[in-house]
């Protein structure tokens, strides 16, 4: 599986990217002038408190919300200006999506889930859901439903769901948050080997393990961004913020 | 994976739920069906019986008109006659192609089956074409052409000299046996007209007399001319027509106040649908979260929800056409039970046009119904699958 793909432009490229939401009267400031790059094949991990901006950050990047304010480009397309459905098409096409509570529909088989992205890219990828399976260990469970899986056999149909459109960037969000380490530690495994073969990757994570299996930290903080790769940048301008980590 | 495996999967999840409510559908739907059935049965058999009868006007004594056609029509006795003076007057009148005088009597035989005896002349032929007669019509006294179902119940063979039900030590010879025709002919026993009226003692006198018309489009006409003859003052001209349209206008208020309740029922249940859907909706949101995160766009959830409440409606409509067809004879029993006047057709009688009709019914029903939870869904977020942690 290659996911390598000829163009220089970042995988994503954050530009003083602000999200506001109204709270009533108030309004609430979720991220505040965030800027960052992350190149193709990079293993990203985006860390912080809760309430930091990470999930925020995460909606904008996954192309599944739009910043109030500032640009954000992914593989050199401006996401920003894309429509709903322009949106939906680019998530669909070049993101793929892991969660903390694995996001299986119960009614579905592995093989059922694993498929419906293509099913809703209109895509026929019957071999592919085999490969998929076979490659992270789930070839045998493929007509079995995600109640009749362990934590670690949901994560890994999850993860080769994610895969089944061949996406330029995976997107996880707590990905071991309710896994035990040892689970844990086989899907950090899984990332990594994925990492290897050139597919850029971004989590969001609570945990050390994974995030020190990432090879770049971001860490963010009340919404704006606190360091990168433990490099505090308060004092850099949005200019060499912009620049950095190339 | 189609769209409709993936709605149909949706069902598992809660079974009952969607039971009950696709019961409710299969309820109104059943309602609708059968009334559209009877409605065609019913004004179909009140033709077919008119029809069979083979006449345009139905002269009688004075009277009920709807209840003589109905003794006519389903034989009785009858409590008063007519001259049989009065047939020279009808045939005189200009337009009537065929008077056919006749004598009716019902009697109760030792058993309590009820036999009716129509007297009748050969000229009966003209107006019933339709008939089939095994051996040959009555040709003198004592002769007699029995109808199928008389014929099969009191086991005559043609040829065989029988005794008449209900008329203490008579006999007499079956000449012909009608082939079926469906209608209550098939429980006449024919005699030649004198011979019937010599039997219940009324000789000179008819129960009625059949008017076929030289054209059907004389009908006003004939009528008027009727009722103008001298006789005209001691005799009941009934057109058949009118009495068709009558009893139809008279049922057509029966079948609103029905139609009213079928179409409330169709309302209930779509209500009913829709309320389950949004529910559906609205435990499934994050599941939808999650669909619309991995690529589904708000039309491929429109079209998965709505999908799935049409799906409810067309199967509730296949379970109630099903049930209203193999209910259809309790019902009709019931209906028949409860009418002032019943043909002896099938009351309920569907064609494939009514079951097309009630799946239709039925697709705009779930579509209508589908519409608010499908927009209610395609409106969730994908960053609820975020927000959720893609918990389902």
């Amino acid at each position: 599986m290659n996911f390598a793909t000829e163009q220089n432009d970042p995988a994503v490229s954050a530009t003083s990217l602000t999200r506001i939401y109204p709270r009533g009267r108030e309004q609430v400031q979720a991220l505040d002038r965030v800027t960052f790059n992350i190149e193709r094949g990079e293993f990203a991990a985006i860390v912080g408190p809760s309430g930091a901006g990470k999930s925020t950050l995460l909606n904008l990047v996954g192309c599944m919300d739009a910043p109030t304010s500032g640009t954000l480009q992914l593989f050199g397309r401006p996401v920003q200006e894309l429509t709903e459905q322009g949106r939906t098409q680019f998530r669909r096409d070049q993101i793929g999506f892991v969660f903390q509570h694995f996001g299986l529909l119960p009614t579905l088989t592995v093989a059922e889930n694993v498929a419906l992205p293509a099913f809703f890219a209109h895509r026929r990828r019957g071999r592919h859901i085999g490969e998929l399976l076979e490659k992270v260990g789930l070839d045998h469970r493929r007509d079995h439903r995600p109640h009749e899986l362990s934590g670690g056999e949901m994560q890994r149909a999850a993860i080769a769901r994610a895969l089944i459109n061949t996406p330029s960037l995976l997107l996880a969000d707590e990905p071991t948050g309710n896994l035990d380490s040892t689970t844990g530690d086989s899907i950090i495994a899984l990332f990594e080997e994925l990492n290897r073969e050139g597919l850029t990757i971004i989590v969001v994570t609570h945990n050390a393990v994974l995030a020190g299996a990432a090879r770049r930290q971001i860490e963010l903080g009340d919404g704006r961004l606190v360091s990168d790769n433990g490099v505090a940048i308060n004092n850099l301008t949005v200019k060499q913020m912009a620049t950095y980590g190339q | 994976m189609t769209w409709i495996e993936l709605s149909l999967k949706e069902w598992q999840r809660r079974p009952l739920r969607t039971g009950v409510t696709t019961a409710g559908v299969a309820i109104a739907i059943a309602a609708l069906f059968s009334l559209l059935a009877f409605q065609r049965g019913y004004r179909d058999g009140v033709r077919n019986e008119l029809d069979r009868l083979g006449a345009h006007v139905l002269v009688a004594p004075k009277g009920c008109p709807y209840d003589a056609a109905s003794m006519a029509l389903h034989g009785a006795s009858w409590p008063c006659y007519l001259k049989q003076t009065y047939l020279d007057e009808v045939r005189a009148v200009r337009g009537v192609a065929t008077a056919a005088p006749v004598f009716m009597a019902a009697v109760d035989d030792a058993d309590g089956t009820q036999a009716v005896y129509v007297g009748v002349e050969t000229n009966i032929l003209a107006l019933k074409r339709g008939w089939r007669i095994e051996g040959n019509f009555p040709g003198r006294d004592g002769d007699l052409l029995a109808g199928a179902e008389a014929a099969r119940r009191n086991g005559w063979q043609v040829g065989s000299t029988v005794r008449l039900p209900g008329l203490r030590e008579q006999t007499g010879r079956v000449t012909g046996i009608l082939a079926a025709t469906r209608g209550a002919d098939d429980a006449f026993i024919y005699l030649r007209l004198a011979d019937a009226q010599r039997r219940f003692n009324h000789p000179g006198e008819l129960t009625h007399i059949l008017v076929r018309l030289a054209d059907p489009n004389d009908l006003d006409n004939a009528v008027a001319q009727l009722r103008g003859c001298d006789a005209g003052l001691a005799m009941n001209v009934v057109p058949l027509a009118h009495v068709f349209h009558t009893i139809q206008s008279l049922v057509n208020s029966t079948r609103l106040l029905l139609g009213c309740i079928a179409l409330v029922a169709l309302l209930v249940a779509g209500t009913g649908v829709s309320n389950t859907i949004l529910m559906a909706v609205a435990e499934r949101r994050r599941d939808i979260g999650v669909m619309r995160a991995i690529g589904a766009s708000r039309r491929d959830i429109f079209r998965l929800i709505w999908l799935e409440t049409v799906q409810v409606c067309v199967t509730g409509a296949v379970l109630g056409v099903a049930a209203a067809s193999l209910a259809s004879h309790a019902v009709e029993t019931w209906v028949r039970s409860r009418l002032p006047f019943a043909p002896t057709d099938a009351l309920i009688h569907w064609e494939w046009w009514i079951v097309a009709a009630s799946l239709a019914c039925a697709v705009i029903l779930g579509s209508v119904a589908g519409f608010l939870p499908a927009w209610h869904a395609a409106s969730v977020s994908p960053t609820t699958a975020i927000r959720t942690g893609g918990r389902t």
